[in-house]
């Protein structure tokens, strides 16, 4: 596994922090990490100058008088009673008043520090000032507009806070520090939770920071300016640098580091922008990991195309989410594979044993008609309600205070009896809660007893801070203790993803979660809220932990992924699919897999049974896209030089056979060890796109859509009007409505577009 | 260096209190944004250090002086912020103290990185003062915050992340007029 840049693990090894076997293992990996090269390179040098400049701090001293008091007691002296008096002093406050004051005090300060911050602090969590966490119950009315309220933490009620413990003495302290530290507070501004809003404080807070000059807020000049053909929504104007990006303050830099700035400079300025990019998006804190479309390959020289399979809907609910909010999606949040996959298509159930069928489409492409278009769908097989094997579930729900808002907690709160009440006495649910600390609100309870599993999540309550870590693991637990075996165990996450304190770095979370997962215990992760919003953990973790991942924005999603594809979500039936597909260079000059950037195997991987894939759940449709340019007009395609030491391959027999390519399948029963293979043979009839199925059309129009919005350079002639059309056409009869919601969504979209270019 | 701690009671506090009163006045005055409060959190505890049984402190001495002087320091700010509720002092940190003193003199040589640690979450200036300047080991700042030690990597790592990234984004021309602005 490649380390992340981000990993602290990195600043923990330059600090000299870790242990041998973690300091040879992070070595390791740098070899093979540029990027994490990089940034122990930038970590090494800020933590020298910080070092510098903090050792350049002047020495103070006691005052003679102090230091002689000092002298005098140095032989150990039976009176304490020196310092006594004060301490009765202290101790003698109330400790609820402390409290409260202490508060205000935070809230003048944090409305010291400047307004821009605290606009951005929107949806942030409700900050624990606590080093301890002892709840309190004082609500402090505030006298500006900004709404502070102090909340009993629920949880931390059943569970043991840490606080060490250090002689008597500084135990009185910490409990009084409890008292008046502990509180937790949470500082919210509703009127810029949305994300149009949010988008527009942004703005407005860059002209602040260059008028009051926050160091944190670089104010170079930004112009937003409107993405080619797509026109900047608020949320995504694309930001152009205007001045040249120059280091820190050069007179304050020390040699070592103005070196390491000359070597770094060129890259970055090529990076400066995507720099800009992440500024911003650190602005609304939603985090979102950088995605590059799939390029055109020669088929030629990489005949074999491998990725894992994903169905996760995610990107499509939390882009809907943008959309209908007035904004454009931020690029990387756009992932094409799970916008087609959210959708369901008409594919035949699997006639053999085997778990799924495979149908594959070709036809023109809609936006480029010179390519051809192959659609690989997968149909998982389905499993009737009353043949459904007993689950084993436990809810592990993110109850800090980030949850608070009406889409988080109290969506929560609706959704999950909608799958409760499907369930029956041969299910078990568990309810684990986690904020600052974990605890089991509902031990696991069988679905007869579903008055008692509502209302533990009736009670649940939101405050405090997040620590993911414990919670995954104390769920992990629950769920092993009650393994039904030959059922289906899983914990549910329903969370924002904001995980902020204890294990919070996605590495670490995500080896807890690819650990657990070898327990057989699947995961499914729901993700809730906007604002701040951690979509790439959240994706990270449901692909480590053998689950699937959806986002939930309203009621009829919750719907939709807990009751109408519960199967799907709940049931296992594959696991680790893998795709392989072998292009005939006969027919096949270059393609492109549409999406799944972040799921592309290596071709060695599709035999290897320890590689980890995508799961596959009962009825769940899985569809994948190639765009394919014939043989011989791939002329424009960077290509390499003939090679120099060997022959071109002479082609197969095979190659003459007319087909265009092979479809190798490979995945794992859902408790077994070693894979099974299915081939499939496909030939292209040449088509036109105007003859294809309405799930080819509608298919393409949403992979149309996520390339405009993403703006890819592939996107060909697509516009909003052609996806529009396509879509309509490729509608058929929609029973649940997401395909008219679709167009709906598409026109509205366009809407946003043109009205912004005539405005401009 | 640290775990080198002359065990001899009769001499040691005074080399502690040579090379420890500047770490923890500074760090006292973190906490309290007032320089003579902090000289006196520094001094009870060098006096609580005499008056405790050193058995109990050996072996980590230099956490326990930081502990003891940051919850003194802890309960002189809530003091006084309980006299005085409504001023508007930073609850945390209140480096921005306009104590001549201190005060002006890093104002004038307050260098880059320092700007940007002050623009930083109190916890995260906490634990990188302990790490860098004071030169604790996660684990020891573990043991005087009350943080887990991943949290106190974590925080460290934010911390520094936040610095280096602004410290790269930040135009010459800017940190001018920051300074002026200041």
């Amino acid at each position: 596994m490649k380390v992340d840049p981000n990993d602290s693990r990195l600043t923990a090894y330059v600090l000299g922090e870790l242990d041998e076997a973690e300091q040879e293992a992070i070595e390791h990996e740098l070899l093979h990490s540029e990027a994490a090269r990089q940034a122990v390179e930038e970590i090494r040098a800020a933590a020298e100058v910080l070092k510098t400049e903090l050792g350049n701090e002047p020495r103070l001293q006691l005052s003679e008088g102090q230091r002689s008091t000092i002298e005098q007691k140095r032989q150990p002296a039976k009176s304490r009673g020196l310092f006594r008096p004060s301490r009765v002093l202290y101790t003698g406050g109330a400790l609820l008043a402390a409290a409260s004051l202490f508060l205000v005090i935070y809230l003048n300060w944090s409305e010291r520090r400047s307004s821009l911050e605290n606009a951005f602090d929107t949806d942030r969590n409700g900050s624990t000032m606590g080093r301890g966490s002892s709840p309190s119950t004082v609500v402090q009315e505030s006298p500006k507009p900004v709404e502070v309220a102090t909340r009993q933490s629920h949880p931390a009620q059943q569970l043991t806070v840490q606080a060490p413990t250090k002689g008597a003495e500084v135990q009185l302290d910490r409990k009084r520090q409890g008292a008046g530290v502990g509180t937790e507070l949470i500082v919210r501004n509703e009127a810029v939770s949305q994300p149009q809003l949010q988008a527009e404080v942004m703005q407005k807070g860059i002209v602040a920071g260059s008028a009051v000059a926050t160091p944190m807020v670089p104010p170079p000049t930004l112009t937003p300016t409107a993405g080619p053909g797509v026109g900047g929504g608020i949320g995504t104007g694309r930001f152009r640098l205007q001045r040249q990006f120059s280091f820190m303050n050069s007179s304050s830099v020390t040699q070592g580091y103005e070196s390491e700035e000359l070597k770094t400079r060129d890259k970055e300025r090529l990076t400066v922008g995507d720099r800009l990019l992440k500024q911003r998006e650190a602005f609304n804190t939603e985090a979102y990991d950088r995605v590059v479309d799939n390029p055109f390959v020669r088929a030629t020289q990489n005949p074999l195309s491998t990725f894992s399979i994903d169905v996760d809907t995610a990107a499509y609910a939390n882009l809907r989410r943008f959309l209908s909010s007035g904004a454009l999606p931020p690029k990387d949040s756009v992932r094409i594979e799970e916008m087609v996959n959210y959708f369901a298509y008409g594919y035949t159930l699997p006639m053999n044993s085997d778990p799924f069928s495979t149908q594959v489409e070709v036809a023109s492409a809609p936006w480029k008609p010179e390519h051809r278009l192959v659609k690989v769908g997968l149909k998982g097989r389905e499993i009737a309600q009353d043949k459904r094997p007993p689950s084993n579930l436990v809810f592990l729900i993110d109850v800090s205070g980030s949850m608070q808002p009406p889409n988080k907690l109290p969506l929560i709160k609706r959704g999950l009896p909608l799958l409760v009440e499907k369930l029956t006495e041969n299910d078990r649910v568990s309810v684990v809660v986690y904020a600052g600390a974990s605890g089991l609100v509902l031990p696991s309870t069988t679905c007869d007893h579903k008055a008692k599993i509502l209302a533990a999540l009736e009670n649940l309550e939101a405050g405090g801070s997040t620590n993911g870590g414990s919670g995954i693991q104390l769920a992990y637990h629950t769920a092993i203790a009650n393994f039904i075996k030959g059922g289906t165990n899983r914990v549910i996450l329903a969370t924002d993803g904001d995980f902020n304190v204890g294990v919070t770095n996605q590495g670490e979370l995500t080896r807890l979660i690819e650990e657990k997962a070898k327990s057989g215990v699947f995961l499914s992760v729901l993700g809730f809220g906007m604002g701040n919003y951690k979509d790439s953990t959240l994706e990270k973790l449901a692909d480590k932990g053998n689950g699937n991942y959806a986002y939930v924005d309203s009621l009829q999603e919750a719907r939709k992924v807990l009751v109408e594809e519960m199967g799907g979500t709940l049931i296992t039936i594959a696991k680790d699919v893998k795709i392989q597909v072998e292009f005939n260079p006969a027919l096949v000059g270059a393609y492109r897999l549409i999406g799944y950037e972040n799921r592309i195997l290596r071709a060695e991987d599709f035999n290897d049974d320890t590689k980890d894939a995508g799961e596959i759940g009962a009825g769940h449709t899985v569809t994948a896209l190639y765009e394919v340019v014939p043989a011989g007009k791939e002329g424009s395609l960077p290509g390499v030089d003939a090679l120099k030491y060997q022959k071109p391959v002479e082609a197969a027999r095979e190659s003459k056979s007319g087909e265009l390519l092979t479809l190798k399948l490979r995945y794992k029963d859902p408790d077994g060890t070693t894979s099974k293979l299915i081939q499939v043979p496909v030939s292209d009839r040449g088509t036109n796109w105007t003859q294809a199925s309405r799930d080819f059309k509608f298919a393409s129009a949403v992979a149309a859509l996520g390339m405009i919005l993403r703006d890819s350079p592939y996107k060909g002639n697509a516009t909003l009007g052609g996806v529009l059309d396509l879509a309509e056409a490729g509608k058929g009869e929609d029973k649940q409505g997401y395909r008219a919601e679709f167009i709906e969504l598409v026109a509205a979209t366009r809407g946003l577009v043109e009205g912004r270019k005539v405005t401009d | 260096m640290r775990s080198s701690e002359t065990q001899d009671q009769g001499n040691d506090v005074k080399a502690l209190l040579h090379r420890l009163q500047g770490p923890l006045i500074r760090y006292a005055f973190q906490i309290t944004g007032d320089l003579e409060r902090a000289r006196d959190v520094v001094q009870d505890t060098f006096l609580q250090l005499c008056s405790e049984n050193r058995a109990s402190v050996n072996g980590h001495l230099e956490p326990w002086l930081y502990t003891v002087c940051r919850n003194r320091a802890l309960d002189v700010r809530r003091k006084e912020d309980r006299m005085n509720p409504y001023a508007e002092t930073a609850a945390e940190p209140r480096s921005d103290s306009p104590d001549p003193s201190v005060g002006m003199e890093q104002t004038e040589t307050l260098g880059s990185a320092l700007k940007i640690l002050e623009t930083l979450p109190a916890s995260q200036q906490e634990v990188i003062r302990l790490k860098f300047q004071n030169e604790l080991s996660y684990k020891e700042i573990s043991q005087v915050t009350g943080l887990s030690v991943t949290n106190v990597g974590f925080l460290i790592h934010a911390g520094l992340k936040t610095i280096r990234e602004t410290m790269l984004a930040q135009p010459h021309a800017n940190s001018k007029v920051l300074r002026r602005v200041k």
